[in-house]
């Protein structure tokens, strides 16, 4: 499956701030996929050592969970700068040019707000799990700042892609919800 | 208040959200935090990046990005096109040859991607013009692939089982193995409604194919096979008990990337990057929904929406079977407007409780809600398998398109209504190959 979305990737014109928050968010999809891949090769050296040199495996189940959360936060404002978060845009398709420009910028403000909660309250949780010396309750005992520390930095990109999409919108350098003028 | 009404209040809430054109999970996210401030006040919302992370933490999930790259790696390569093409040499005697290859070749590459999309582009590319230029009418080139296509989500590996075995704690193999059968009925149907309508358009030379060599047969294998075999070996390994389905999916994976790269010479940072960033772009989607998806349901959860709808529905003396329609005329609603993975994730908390009381299996609840799904495939307003092809064939009207795929969506229902008589359609390969699940 793929995004239902008609709209095509963000754009920046000439604007240096959009310019430099697309190449944060592409970086970020550069790491994201790199987390992807690695995890990829993990889980099957991981399989190597469990049935081939019938060997126990430690680290890798967690390593891989840990990745692919991480690399679900930190890909998320590189999947939104690709407006590859699905939506439904019947209602902004249906909305005369005029209407539909006021109701992304209502869209996009709520979104950053969300965003903005989730930054405040994931800093607290990485906060609390790095003073409180959390560990996992496995043999491999992860410090847990160091997976959480994605929810602050993942929805912080986040946020700052929102906020561009919201500034290209407002300076008419990309179209609301990515949808060209009928 | 009245868990029941604001059960009310946060469906229209979530559909006055999601309307307004904000992403899925965002929108989930927004509706869960303003519930909970509101009834649960401000500190609620500490909880939310935790349930978020733990949501996502599971290994179980991991076959998610796993069966992605599979299926991107796949369908970045000519092997769609490959596929039709040995389909076809292989099926010249069979009568309508033809239509039956791209319908084989649909649910084989449906098979191997995962993906409803992609399956409709890779073999509609090469599909749609031949089956066009061989004098089929538009409608039936142009619905049969878009019906074709939707296949992905029901034939095993799916994603949007994977997706439904994590929402509802269900076995993922066993739901594989029950899409199995299902999958096939619908590709009979899809065949028998391709072969009829050619019939009747009065052109029953089109039934008979070209002529193909042993050779021209034969030297088209090695770019097919492969695939097929690692798809085998993954089923295998999920089913012989050898590793569980996220390490089955990524070796998978890793096999795929490494046979595109051989065969398909993928070998091009840049094609490698693509296969990536697709891969990377539709599991960090599917992975936030589901993490949003998590909050949304903790909510539910927490002000006692979901046990109080599950109530209700034991104290209502409704037929089951009434119940049953109920429910798939709303997932039919569902699948009209959202992607299978949202309908799937924001039902199934309040939908298993309410199918387990009325007595249902959820292991074919899960066919029955996908065959739903696949007909908002290539229904309006949003039928993605209909823009795709649309894509490919421009000039095809769409209005072409979506009556051409609408004898399609009848043998769906056709299906759904099979499989509410003969329920052991979907539960007798599973029950069989892993044995009874109670």
């Amino acid at each position: 499956m793929t995004s239902v979305s008609s709209a095509v990737e963000s754009k920046t014109g000439n604007n240096r701030f959009l310019r430099i928050v697309a190449a944060i968010s592409t970086l970020s999809g550069w790491i994201s996929a790199g987390m992807i891949l690695l995890s990829v090769f993990i889980t099957c050296q991981m399989i190597f050592v469990r049935f081939v040199l019938n060997g126990s495996t430690v680290w890798q189940t967690e390593m891989v969970v840990y990745l692919m959360v991480t690399a679900t936060l930190i890909g998320l404002p590189y999947v939104q700068s690709m407006r590859g978060h699905v939506n439904v845009d019947l209602i902004p398709i249906m909305c005369s040019p005029r209407l539909r420009y006021c109701l992304s910028i209502f869209t996009l403000s709520l979104s950053s707000t969300i965003v903005a909660v989730m930054v405040y309250y994931g800093y607290d949780y990485w906060h609390l799990a790095w003073s409180k010396g959390w560990t996992s309750d496995t043999i491999w005992a992860v410090r847990l700042w160091i997976p959480y520390f994605a929810l602050p930095v993942g929805f912080s990109l986040l946020l700052l892609q929102f906020i561009a999409d919201l500034v290209a919108v407002i300076l008419k350098i990309d179209a609301p919800f990515g949808l060209e003028a009928n | 208040m009245d868990p029941l009404f604001l059960g009310a209040l946060v469906a229209i809430s979530t559909i006055v959200v999601l309307f307004s054109g904000v992403s899925v999970a965002i929108g989930l996210l927004i509706v869960s935090a303003g519930f909970l401030i509101t009834f649960d006040g401000l500190r609620s919302l500490e909880l939310m990046p935790e349930i978020l992370f733990s949501k996502l933490d599971s290994f179980a999930l991991l076959s998610i990005p796993m069966f992605i790259i599979m299926g991107s790696s796949i369908a970045s390569t000519r092997a769609g096109a490959d596929l039709y093409e040995a389909l076809e040499r292989w099926l010249t005697r069979v009568p309508g040859g033809l239509v039956i290859s791209n319908l084989g070749a649909c649910a084989l590459f449906a098979a191997m991607s995962g993906s409803s999309p992609a399956t409709c582009a890779a073999i509609g590319k090469m599909g749609i013009p031949e089956m066009r230029k061989r004098g089929y009418p538009d409608g039936v080139a142009a619905g049969s692939i878009a019906a074709g296509g939707t296949l992905g989500i029901l034939i095993p590996p799916s994603v949007t089982m994977i997706v439904y075995g994590i929402a509802t704690e269900t076995s993922i193999g066993r739901l594989f193995l029950a899409g199995v059968i299902p999958g096939l009925l619908l590709v009979i149907l899809f065949m028998a409604w391709s072969l009829y309508s050619t019939w009747k358009s009065g052109n029953t030379a089109l039934l008979s194919s070209r002529s193909y060599s042993w050779q021209e047969r034969f030297e088209i294998l090695p770019r097919v096979i492969p695939f097929i075999l690692i798809i085998l070996g993954v089923l295998y390994a999920m089913y012989g008990g050898i590793a569980t389905p996220s390490e089955t999916a990524a070796v998978g994976a890793l096999l795929c990337l490494l046979i595109a790269m051989i065969i398909y010479k993928l070998w091009h940072p840049r094609l490698l990057w693509q296969v990536l960033r697709d891969s990377t772009k539709e599991s960090v989607m599917i992975l936030f929904i589901i993490a949003a998806a998590g909050v949304f349901s903790y909510m539910l959860s927490s002000l006692y929406i979901t046990q109080s709808i599950a109530e209700w529905i034991g104290t209502l003396d409704v037929n089951r079977w009434v119940l049953m329609i109920a429910i798939n005329i709303f997932l039919l609603i569902a699948g009209f407007f959202l992607p299978p993975v949202a309908v799937i994730l924001m039902a199934a908390p309040i939908l298993l409780p309410i199918i387990t009381i009325a007595g249902f299996d959820p292991i074919w609840f899960a066919v029955v809600l996908t065959i739903n799904m696949e007909i908002g495939l290539i229904s309006p307003p949003v039928g993605l398998n209909l823009y795709v092809i649309n894509g490919i064939a421009p000039d095809i009207p769409l209005k072409t398109i979506l009556a051409g795929s609408l004898p399609f969506v009848a043998c769906m229902v056709l299906a759904i209504i099979l499989l509410c008589v003969f329920p052991s359609l979907a539960t007798w390969l599973p029950d069989k190959m892993m044995g009874l699940a109670r």
